[in-house]
């Protein structure tokens, strides 16, 4: 186990190698003109284009500027973040946490309604529930989740002012800031809790409440299909049968039986879930103005802010990575009859 | 099964329940609170380096205060800030040769940590600005009139010192008296002044590690890498009616607290925030809710806000913002430039030379149907100019000419250009804007309508780019017509005609615009401080710009939009973003 949990960490370093590769190939399409761009803002500048170009080394071979930012990331410095005015690693530092929240609060509802809207389903197969389900489920993806989060803005902040854009509410976040509160984890929620500031709290939550609900929305459909069919194959077995011929009632063989196995592969998805939510999050976040490494990624990208753009990458690669490898031992944990070589 | 039937039903009641309904009578939010929604971060707090909106929207005259202001709305009049008087010739604060200023300081005038304004931090807060330098900064306003440079290294990235010994022989301090001479007599140099002579605390600055104030420390001043490289990067020292608070780039806002110390009344706001909330959708509910007091609504979002209840749209505000349709004189038509087509005079393109014949531009200047694109476009929200100089400016020309829409006007000039040739083959290019500008795309699709029904031979696409795209094609010369923007670094008329027209100017020169009468007139208006002779070569130039039409020109109007609860704004051209010290909240 050991072992194998060492050879795939190995792997990370080679994951970021080949992304940054990638995007640093990806820079050879781009004029170095154009990546001024990143360092012009405004166009009485125009003028000062061919300084920046020389300044910047944008002009250089790609694998010139490779090597030289390669060298950089040796020292522990993953460059400058021209698009939110950070270091790279900063950047990471500031935004992870507030993305790791909304995807923890995004991901706990999606598994609930995921498994119990999938079981429900499978055991009422074909009947209107599993019909519903598949009509919810399926018209929930089938949208841009960025329709789904302005429609859920409109309606719970524009109208009922229940669920506001950002972080914090002012008093809430001036609170924060302010010496009175210390910032244990990145947290929101967690924070509050650590400094006994319910009133914080109750404000990050309602705060959370619109993107994660978009998030689920979006996100529920596939664990509703895979808990559904997992299930179903799982009710046609003989075990099942067996217990149901013993006259056990048919909540016991659909839970304690039935949907006990037919969550193996549900818990594998389950990681796969947090890491697609983080990629997720993207949108969500530009839309619901969260501060989050989605919102920074998206900028970054749109500023032309390469550093930027290439460590979020790095990031989200490495986190796909794990990802992976927490799916492979939580399958090998819950299943024994599967053994990691 | 009873969940998802209520949650259908629920889900229906709210859709048709209707999403544009708001609280009605809301009281007061965050009272002594003001809240900007904006859409750009800073690009940094340090006064010498910031050459964008977004920043000088968070320190000028908040956190740092100039000599002297612009008086109420107005953008050639002034009021001391800093500065005890505005010089003149009258009171001798500005000497009889023209070269001269002095500059009292007001007594009493206090920094943010305490320690009192002297002639010595405007003095270093002035070459500090100069000699910093970055490249795309904003230190060439000072450097031109004080030292007559454009920068302060020479062709090989050699900081020239000469110009610092100049410059710190060229600022003199005597007690709390500051004198600035000039090489020549600048006539701009007070709205300049009124503008970038920012000042902070010398003393505080050294011990942030800063430039210490002497030759020798100057390399580690002058063009730093990143914004991040120089100490006052996030830190602040002024004398305004604000102190920073934090600028907390990761949650992309930053907080500003009321001086109690200031050296007038304390501002009436408590606290200032300014925002980055970079989705409309997400700013207009804000607004709506009173958790937004003033957001950002471009000129296409207005319908979207009108209406709404406590919210109050002023329109039509003058801008210091010249527009322009840029006709290339010297395309570059090298491999591969889509929008010149065969790069020949074929009827399937254009020569690089195209827009070098004065018919050819003066037939597009005929052939832009000005009403239909003001009223389309704009909404009519926009005027047509008859030269770089916005109306309302000093030295703006309202008895100048310009075209009108004129398709047998416009037909003429084309069939006169090169010799009939380009009526009898016809030709084919591109108008370039940057993407999501959609003004702009319908300025190009008014023009490309007008031209072609000229003749069924004349072919004109249009294309957007995004921006950096832009800004790569423009430096290589290869847009034959491009709509962009200018917005003035100060309010005078100088700092229109210098980038439209002078052959050094960043659009004129991209555009191979070369008239050394041009040239002449320019200068001789930027040394010249009689108005009226002033206004005379103003008048000339202006000649120029509708003989020579290398450029449609139109200014628009701003538009701002705010709570109705907030009191106390006013507007003047020369403001980069809202005056907060009057404002308050009611």
């Amino acid at each position: 186990m050991a072992t194998y949990i060492a050879r795939r960490l190995m792997l990370l370093p080679l994951v970021a190698f080949g992304v940054t590769i990638l995007i640093f190939a990806l820079l050879q399409f781009l004029h170095p003109a154009i990546r001024a761009g990143a360092f012009i803002t405004n166009p009485n500048q125009l003028k000062a284009i061919d300084a920046i170009i020389k300044k910047y080394g944008l002009d250089q071979p790609v694998y010139v500027q490779y090597w030289t930012w390669l060298r950089e990331v040796f020292h522990g410095n993953l460059g400058w973040s021209q698009s939110v005015r950070l270091p790279v690693l900063d950047a990471i530092i500031a935004f992870f946490p507030t993305t790791l929240e909304l995807t923890l609060y995004a991901f706990v509802p999606i598994m609930i309604v995921g498994v119990w809207l999938g079981t429900a389903a499978a055991v009422h197969r074909d009947k209107v529930v599993d019909h519903l389900s598949r009509v919810f489920s399926i018209s929930f993806r089938s949208l841009p989740s960025f329709v789904w989060g302005l429609l859920i803005l409109m309606v719970f902040y524009g109208r009922f002012n229940w669920f506001p854009p950002g972080r914090l509410s002012l008093e809430a976040d001036l609170f924060v800031r302010s010496a009175q509160f210390t910032k244990y984890t990145g947290l929101m929620t967690a924070d509050a809790l650590l400094n006994g500031q319910l009133w914080i709290f109750f404000d990050a939550l309602r705060h959370l409440a619109g993107p994660a609900l978009t998030l689920t929305m979006v996100s529920v459909a596939l664990l509703v299909r895979v808990t559904r069919s997992s299930m179903l194959e799982a009710l046609s077995q003989d075990y099942v049968r067996t217990a149901r011929a013993k006259g056990l009632a048919p909540a016991v063989v659909n839970t304690r039986h039935a949907r006990k196995n037919a969550l193996i592969p549900v818990i594998t998805l389950s990681s796969l879930t947090i890491v697609g939510l983080l990629n997720g999050v993207v949108i969500i976040e530009t839309i619901f103005n969260y501060p989050g490494i989605g919102r920074w990624g998206a900028f970054a990208a749109q500023q032309l802010d390469i550093p930027g753009v290439t460590g979020f990458t790095m990031f989200i690669a490495a986190l796909t990575v794990l990802g992976n490898l927490a799916a492979d031992i939580m399958y090998a944990y819950f299943d024994p009859r599967i053994r990691l070589q | 099964m009873r969940f998802m039937r209520t949650l259908l039903v629920l889900t229906l009641v709210i859709m048709l329940a209707g999403v544009t309904g708001v609280a009605q009578g809301q009281a007061v939010r965050n009272p002594d609170t003001l809240v900007i929604a904006t859409i750009g971060d800073p690009e940094t707090l340090d006064y010498s380096y910031a050459y964008d909106t977004a920043s000088s929207q968070v320190f000028l005259w908040h956190i740092y205060e100039t000599l002297i202001f612009f008086n109420g709305g107005s953008t050639g009049t002034f009021v001391p800030m800093l500065a005890t008087e505005v010089p003149s010739l009258a009171n001798g604060g500005i000497s009889k040769d023209g070269r001269t200023y002095t500059f009292k300081l007001r007594d009493g005038v206090k920094f943010h940590d305490g320690t009192p304004l002297t002639a010595e931090d405007v003095k270093y807060s002035l070459l500090r600005f100069m000699f910093m330098d970055r490249d795309g900064g904003p230190s060439e306003l000072l450097l031109t009139p004080i030292v007559e440079s454009h920068g302060t290294r020479d062709d090989k990235g050699t900081l020239r010192l000469e110009l610092f010994r100049e410059a710190d022989n060229a600022i003199k301090v005597s007690g709390n008296t500051i004198s600035i001479t000039l090489k020549r007599p600048f006539a701009p140099f007070l709205s300049i002044m009124a503008t970038w002579s920012m000042a902070v605390s010398k003393k505080w600055a050294i011990a942030q590690r800063d430039w210490n104030g002497t030759a020798g420390d100057l390399s580690r001043l002058n063009n730093p890498k990143k914004p991040d490289d120089t100490p006052l990067f996030t830190k602040t020292n002024g004398t305004g009616p604000f102190k920073l608070v934090q600028w907390d780039r990761s949650g992309r806002q930053v907080i500003m607290e009321r001086n109690d110390t200031y050296w007038r009344k304390p501002a009436a706001l408590k606290r200032v925030i300014i925002r980055v909330v970079e989705d409309f959708g997400a700013r207009r509910l804000m607004l709506q809710q009173g958790d937004a007091d003033i957001v950002s609504v471009g000129r296409p979002q207005k319908p979207q806000v009108e209406g709404l209840p406590g919210v109050r749209i002023i329109d039509d505000l003058s801008r210091l913002v010249t527009h322009g349709v840029f006709m290339n004189m010297k395309v570059d038509t090298g491999a591969g430039n889509p929008d010149v087509g065969s790069g020949r005079l074929d009827g399937a393109g254009i020569p690089g030379d195209f827009f070098a014949d004065v018919n050819v531009r003066r037939g597009i200047a005929q052939a832009f149907d000005y009403n239909t694109a003001l009223r389309d476009c704009w909404g009519n929200k926009a005027t047509v100019g008859n030269g770089p100089i916005p109306k309302g400016m000093f030295g703006y020309i309202s008895t100048g000419k310009w075209y009108a829409y004129d398709p047998a006007k416009a037909a003429a000039a084309f069939r006169e250009a090169r010799g009939g040739q380009v009526w009898s083959t016809g030709f084919r290019f591109s108008i370039l804007y940057n993407t999501g500008n959609t003004i702009r795309e319908c300025m190009a699709g008014v023009l490309k309508a007008g031209v072609e029904a000229l003749n069924p031979k004349f072919r004109v696409d249009v294309r957007s780019i995004t921006f950096p795209t832009l800004l790569q094609q423009y430096r290589q010369g290869r847009l034959p017509i491009f709509i962009i923007g200018w917005a003035a670094d100060f309010p005078d008329a100088d700092n229109f005609v210098t980038p439209f027209m002078h052959s050094t100017g960043v659009y004129s020169n991209a555009q191979g615009y070369k008239s050394p009468e041009v040239d002449k007139l320019i200068e001789e208006a930027r040394f010249e401080t009689d108005p009226g002779k002033r206004r005379a070569t103003f008048a000339k130039l202006q000649e120029f710009a509708y003989n020579d039409v290398t450029t449609i020109y139109y200014y628009a109007v701003g538009l701002q939009v705010m709570r109705s609860w907030v009191r106390g704004w006013y507007h003047n051209p020369a403001f980069f973003a809202e005056y907060l010290y009057p404002m308050f909240k009611q």
